[in-house]
């Protein structure tokens, strides 16, 4: 092997690197696409296993309530039921965070939702098994619902969970500064109350998850609709007692996730259980009103935010009190505590910050992750102060935020470290494009335009269970039947990842994007990745990647130097041709060299890695929120509001993002369109809906309301110029930022039309036309 | 109760055994096996389902099987090309980033045919009421809208010529 | 839930055929036509019935015919061929606005005229429209032909005249007056795919001097269990110019005739806030329209 190269990992030495691409930047068609849009392509309930039987599982109707007596003995009489479990099937809790792992596959003597699954079924037609559950004769205990975390941190005697004294899941307390101390010397104090909302992903494939136990070689298959399926493998050999090795989880194309496929699912449990006491492959597919009851959704915080100023305007403290309604289980919930407290930290500098926060458990579906989680609720609460603060200053809203912002090289107070940003850039590049400064403050009475600013993590530094193992790993095959071959676990969730590891690849590698062939994840097949999550994707794999293919460069460029006669320091390689540098006309095919080097050295596969920095936060959660770099993004925001009936209709947001260098600017501008979307729903309309019983009051589409083509502002999306020097060709996340200003620039806007600060998640006609009508009663209009 | 039924799915027919009880759409997917069409609510809201019956976009999910005999039925599947190749608006779908994780991509594709069928020269405002009943939580419809503008605009300069 | 409870599937072709059915079974029959309610309330297990009577196919009860005297609409005409139907436009606009509002697209192209009033849900877009416009509701049943009028035909929520033998076959729309305008409108929370708030279709006739009011029908939708036709608003408004002043009057009128109900898609107090709203909009835009006609 002709190692003429020292190949590292280049993370701590990104300053060599080109920023020259070819590959990279280019609007290439998605390779999943043809298939998408013929309809030819799998995703997990189109995918049927000789011998499949179909499970359902049995939900409680009540939010809280123990468990009497299940008995199952009639359904299992019905012709064609072949398996009924319950919670003693699977006694062994599970969870996403393992020091805090409270789930069951299904209820274990109490249940703490609506909807939550108390009985499963196996049978051989979907209709049998839905029939098996009418059959099945709970006896249930009701219990008193707690429904509202401000009652429920209050009622110790109400336990939710009985080791969880006044329902508190977890809480903690950082401080960082004096920030006591600023707020006394501050020239300005703010303060104020919010709330955030309980929203749905509304991604439109339900979670489905079809088992295959193998019980002659004792080895489980699971096909499922999952973000993490490294993490889904652990807990699947928790519950079902297994070693991970006689477990595969193989992630057909999902259909949309958002943060709600990051847990594994109780089909995915369920039909493993299923599957090994029946010996045959278990299908699980979820409707609609189960998505709901399993929820993962975003956390509604009733925060109380305080922020100190100085004379000039800029901030000098923050404390913020956060009580998050977390539902019925932990799941994501500490993580998501800790992240609305390092949310607050970036992207504006504040040197004293303290946070006091408690995750409160309650009869509802559980709450968990959603784009942009932990960022989304603080975000409302600063963007819409800063505003007030610039008012009082008698600023612009624009220079409030640009004396604050962040530049790259600042060191966070609670440590965490910007390696770059352009955010100055994207606040100034939409004001301009959107004519902020000509409008603001001079609309028509119910027309208005507001300004909001935010960013997200690019990555997290740190693994959900302790292990300094690698969080990324990058096989790259390259032979002369398949060219190049990328192997990753990285998970497509419908953003496109599998596209941008094909480019990233293909830059690096000289060849065209197209000649890469990405293979989908599967744990046995893939190398290792954490999943689908944070945002961190593209900065991770494009890390692992890059490095795996200048190991494959360091064997190649050798050989190629031979075929020219020239230097191995001389070689470069671009579309599809090895090259001498000094004389580009010098060339020979990437493919002749593959050639040459296979027959001399035989196979050539090489593997890349990403381990993320750690740079440890000092107090309890700090570490939560360290990224090794992060996504900028501001949003103008205009609207009309119906005077008459309180409608408010957003005619434009004007979007200026810095991701870095947007590998794929298509993808990039679609992932700033969607986040627009569910910012937007949130802000209006979206909310789920639950009685003082707990009972679920929306659980579909028809009363959920997501945005239709016909809500749809006009979206001027725009990529800041921007490189990130500590990033994998420039590239950071653009998947979570883009939604951080949308709610809070709609609430802005809301303010400059009609004068009146909202605090509260959604601004329904109904809000909208009580303050009106308050206004009018003052003389304002 | 069983009963065999005829139904004509893109121009091909199949004998199926049906109820009638069971809903066009478990009959496509799982009977005749064109997964193309997908469930993403079972309740005619988000039209992932849409089918389009004698040319007109329905919703599978909550038609009943045996309702559809001596219509043609046609699904994604029969969008494209004899020879495999694409179908101009799938075309454009691709072109215009209108396509990200695909799950709702069957169903809006079908819509939005059926539209330009009907009408070559749509507005923005009728390509959007086209498609309102057809839920993407990915894209925030912009990029599709776009495509089906640009198919619209070839069917049109095709027309014209 | 997905799956249907068991029931007899007939198909008839012909009307005579229909009402033979109704006759023999209408009492353990729930007709589809569309089938965009009914499906879903079977799957949703609300209703179960022991037979289903497709009249979908039934052509002779579809299709939209102009006469002397004004339209007639079949009750199996789907509301897509409503909302695009070109020549409905012109005199019966707000019919083709409510139409072309309620649901989808795919929706529309399934349901039928018949299916959106018979459902007599208390939120459905056409019962309103169709009102305003003066139009009868012809039923049959092997026993005779009765006409009713289209507000008097929706008795409840979910509960009509209709008889267990009987069937709405077609909607009798008089043309409209000399110098007269219907408009519609709505409000829910987003611009596409809603259950209304609340909806409300007004019409207004003048006097040939074109400003005095001859007549006006104002009828809201979604605000008690079935359409409230106005009874203040003529009483505010015939004889007379429209104006500021009245404007405010007919919505306060109209507030005060409204019975919401508050559920989660909106309170009581906000429905009235908006019946207030629309009234005010829609009488000042049929008069307008009225003033050109």
């Amino acid at each position: 092997m002709g190692k003429m190269y020292e190949v590292a990992n280049r993370y701590n030495n990104y300053r060599d690197y080109t920023k020259e691409f070819t590959e990279v930047g280019r609007s290439i068609r998605r390779p999943d696409g043809p298939d998408k849009v013929k309809g030819s392509v799998r995703y997990t309930d189109d995918l049927t296993l000789p011998r499949m039987v179909y499970g359902k599982l049995l939900r409680s109707k009540h939010a809280h309530a123990n468990i009497v007596k299940i008995d199952y003995s009639k359904a299992l009489e019905l012709e064609g039921v072949l398996a009924v479990i319950t919670g003693e099937d699977c006694p062994i809790p599970y969870g996403i965070v393992p020091h805090n792992a409270n789930e069951h596959a299904l209820a274990v003597g109490k249940v703490r939702n609506w909807g939550e699954p108390v009985a499963a079924v196996a049978a051989t037609t979907e209709e049998i098994a839905e029939k098996a559950l009418e059959l099945i004769e709970v006896e249930y205990e009701v219990l008193e619902a707690l429904v509202d975390p401000r009652e429920a941190v209050k009622r110790d005697d109400v336990r939710i969970h009985e080791d969880s004294p006044n329902n508190i899941c977890y809480e903690g307390i950082q401080i960082y500064g004096d920030p006591e101390k600023a707020l006394a010397e501050a020239d300005y104090v703010l303060e104020q109350d919010y709330y955030s909302s309980y929203v749905n992903h509304g991604f439109i494939e339900p979670q489905s998850a079809l088992a295959d136990f193998n019980v002659a070689t004792g080895k489980l298959h699971l096909y499922a609709t999952c973000q993490v399926p490294h993490y889904t493998h652990q807990q699947l050999a928790k519950v079902l007692e297994m070693p991970l090795n006689k477990i595969r989880i193989t992630v057909p194309l999902i259909g949309g996730g958002f943060g709600g496929k990051g847990v594994a699912s109780q089909a995915d449990f369920c039909a493993s259980i299923l599957s090994r006491k029946i010996g045959r492959p278990v299908k699980i597919t979820y409707e609609r009103s189960e998505v709901f009851a399993t929820n993962n959704g975003r956390h509604p915080c009733y925060m109380k935010m305080k922020l100190g100023f100085d004379k000039t305007g800029k901030i000098t403290a923050c404390d913020f009190t956060n009580l998050m309604d977390g539902g019925a289980y932990a799941g994501w919930g500490i993580v998501v505590l800790f992240y609305t407290a390092s949310m607050v930290h970036i992207p504006y500098m504040i040197p004293n910050v303290r946070f006091d926060g408690k995750r409160i458990y309650t009869n509802k579906p559980t709450c968990g992750a959603f784009r942009g989680l932990g960022g989304v609720q603080p975000r409302f609460a600063m963007e819409q102060m800063l505003d007030q603060a610039a008012a009082h200053f008698g600023m612009d809203p624009y220079e409030i935020r640009m004396l604050n912002a962040a530049e790259s090289g600042y060191t966070a107070m609670s440590k965490m470290y910007i390696p770059h940003t352009e955010y100055k850039k994207c606040l100034t590049e939409c004001v301009e494009k959107s004519g902020y400064k000509e409008k603001h403050g001079k609309l028509p009475f119910g027309k208005g335009i507001g300004l909001s600013g935010g960013y997200y993590i690019s990555g997290t530094s740190y693994t959900l269970y302790l292990s300094y193992k690698p969080h990324t790993v990058a096989t790259i095959k390259v032979d002369e039947e398949n060219d190049v071959t990328v192997y990753c676990g990285a998970t497509d969730i419908g953003q496109g990842v599998d596209m941008v590891m094909a480019q990233m690849a293909a830059e690096t590698l000289g060849v065209k994007t197209e000649d890469v062939t990405v293979i989908p994840r599967d744990t046995s097949v893939s190398t290792f990745d954490l999943g689908t999550f944070a945002s961190r994707l593209t900065f991770a794999t494009g890390w692992a990647i890059r490095q795996a293919a200048e190991k494959i460069n360091a064997e190649l460029k050798p050989v190629a130097a031979g075929m020219l006669g020239i230097r191995g320091d001389e070689v470069e390689v671009q579309g599809g041709e090895f090259y001498n540098i000094y004389k580009p006309k010098q060339r020979v095919p990437w493919r002749e060299v593959v050639s040459s080097y296979i027959q001399t050295n035989g196979p050539l596969s090489m593997t890349g890695q990403f381990t993320p920095p750690r740079r440890k936060g000092i107090q309890q959660g700090g570490n939560i929120g360290h990224s090794p770099t992060f996504g900028f993004s501001a949003q103008i925001a205009e609207v009309d509001v119906d005077l008459e009936t309180g409608k408010i209709n957003v005619v434009k947001i004007t979007e200026a993002g810095d991701c870095g260098v947007a590998i794929n600017p298509q993808s990039v501008e679609g992932q700033v369109h969607g986040s627009i979307q569910m910012g937007m729903g949130q802000a209006l309309y979206e909310e789920m809906k639950i009685a003082p019983d707990g009972t679920f009051l929306n659980p579909s589409f028809h009363d959920y309301k997501l945005p239709t083509a016909l809500d749809m502002p006009e979206i001027d999306a725009n990529i800041v110029d921007a490189y990130d020097p500590s990033a994998p060709y420039g590239a950071k996340e653009s998947g979570e930022g883009p939604i951080q200003p949308t709610i809070p620039a709609i609430f802005n806007a809301v303010y400059d039309a009609i004068g009146v600060r909202f605090t509260e998640m959604p601004l329904t006609p109904e809000k909208v036309l009580n303050a009106i009508k308050e206004q009018k009663a003052k003389g304002v209009f | 109760m069983k009963q065999i039924i005829t139904l004509n799915i893109n121009n091909q027919n199949y004998d199926v055994v049906v109820t009638p009880m069971d809903l066009l759409v478990d009959v496509i997917r799982k009977t005749v096996g064109l997964t193309g069409t997908k469930k993403g609510c079972g309740q005619g809201d988000c039209g992932a389902c849409t089918v389009l019956i004698d040319g007109k976009p329905e919703l599978s999910c909550i038609k009943l099987a045996v309702a559809s005999v001596g219509k043609k039925i046609t699904t994604i599947e029969g969008i494209a090309n004899e020879d495999g190749t694409l179908h101009p608006i799938q075309d454009a779908f691709l072109d215009h980033g209108a396509v990200q994780c695909g799950f709702c991509t069957p169903g809006m594709i079908l819509s939005a045919k059926a539209l330009v069928d009907r009408n070559p020269n749509p507005t923005q405002k009728e390509i959007k009421t086209a498609i309102s009943g057809n839920t993407c939580r990915c894209t925030g419809y912009i990029n599709i809208i776009e495509a089906i503008e640009s198919y619209a605009n070839s069917v049109a300069e095709k027309e014209a010529k | 839930m997905n799956i249907l409870s068991n029931f007899q599937y007939h198909a008839p072709k012909t009307k005579a055929e229909v009402l033979e059915l109704l006759a023999d079974i209408g009492d353990r029959s729930k007709m589809l036509a569309g089938g965009t309610d009914l499906i879903i309330m079977l799957k949703e297990k609300m209703i179960e019935t022991e037979n289903i009577i497709n009249i979908g196919d039934v052509e002779e009860l579809a299709g939209i015919k102009f006469t002397d005297e004004g339209v007639e609409i079949g009750a199996c005409t789907k509301i897509a061929d409503i909302e695009n139907s070109t020549e409905l436009v012109k005199d019966y606009n707000a019919l083709v606005h409510a139409a072309g509002e309620l649901g989808s697209y795919q929706v529309r192209t399934m349901a039928t005229l018949g299916g959106n009033i018979s459902h007599s849900s208390p939120a459905g877009e056409t019962p309103t429209p169709l009102a305003a416009l003066n139009a009868s509701v012809v039923i049959e049943s092997k026993r005779g032909t009765r006409v009713v009028k289209a507000e008097d035909f929706i008795l409840g929520n979910r509960k009509n005249v209709l008889e267990k033998d009987e069937m709405l076959t077609k909607f009798v729309i008089p043309a409209p007056a000399a110098n007269s305008a219907t408009v519609y409108g709505y409000i829910g929370l987003r611009n596409a795919m809603e259950i209304d708030a609340v909806n409300m279709a007004v019409n207004v006739e003048l006097e040939a001097d074109k400003k005095t009011v001859k007549s006006v029908k104002l009828v809201m939708g979604s605000v008690s269990p079935k359409p409230i036709v106005s009874e203040a608003v003529p009483a505010l408004l015939v004889g007379k110019e429209l104006n500021e002043d009245l404007v405010e009057k007919i919505g306060e009128a109209a507030m005060s005739e409204a019975k919401p109900i508050s559920d989660i898609r909106a309170s009581a107090e906000y429905r009235k806030d908006v019946v207030g709203a629309l009234a005010r909009r829609l009488t000042k835009e049929a008069y307008e329209l009225a003033m050109e006609a």
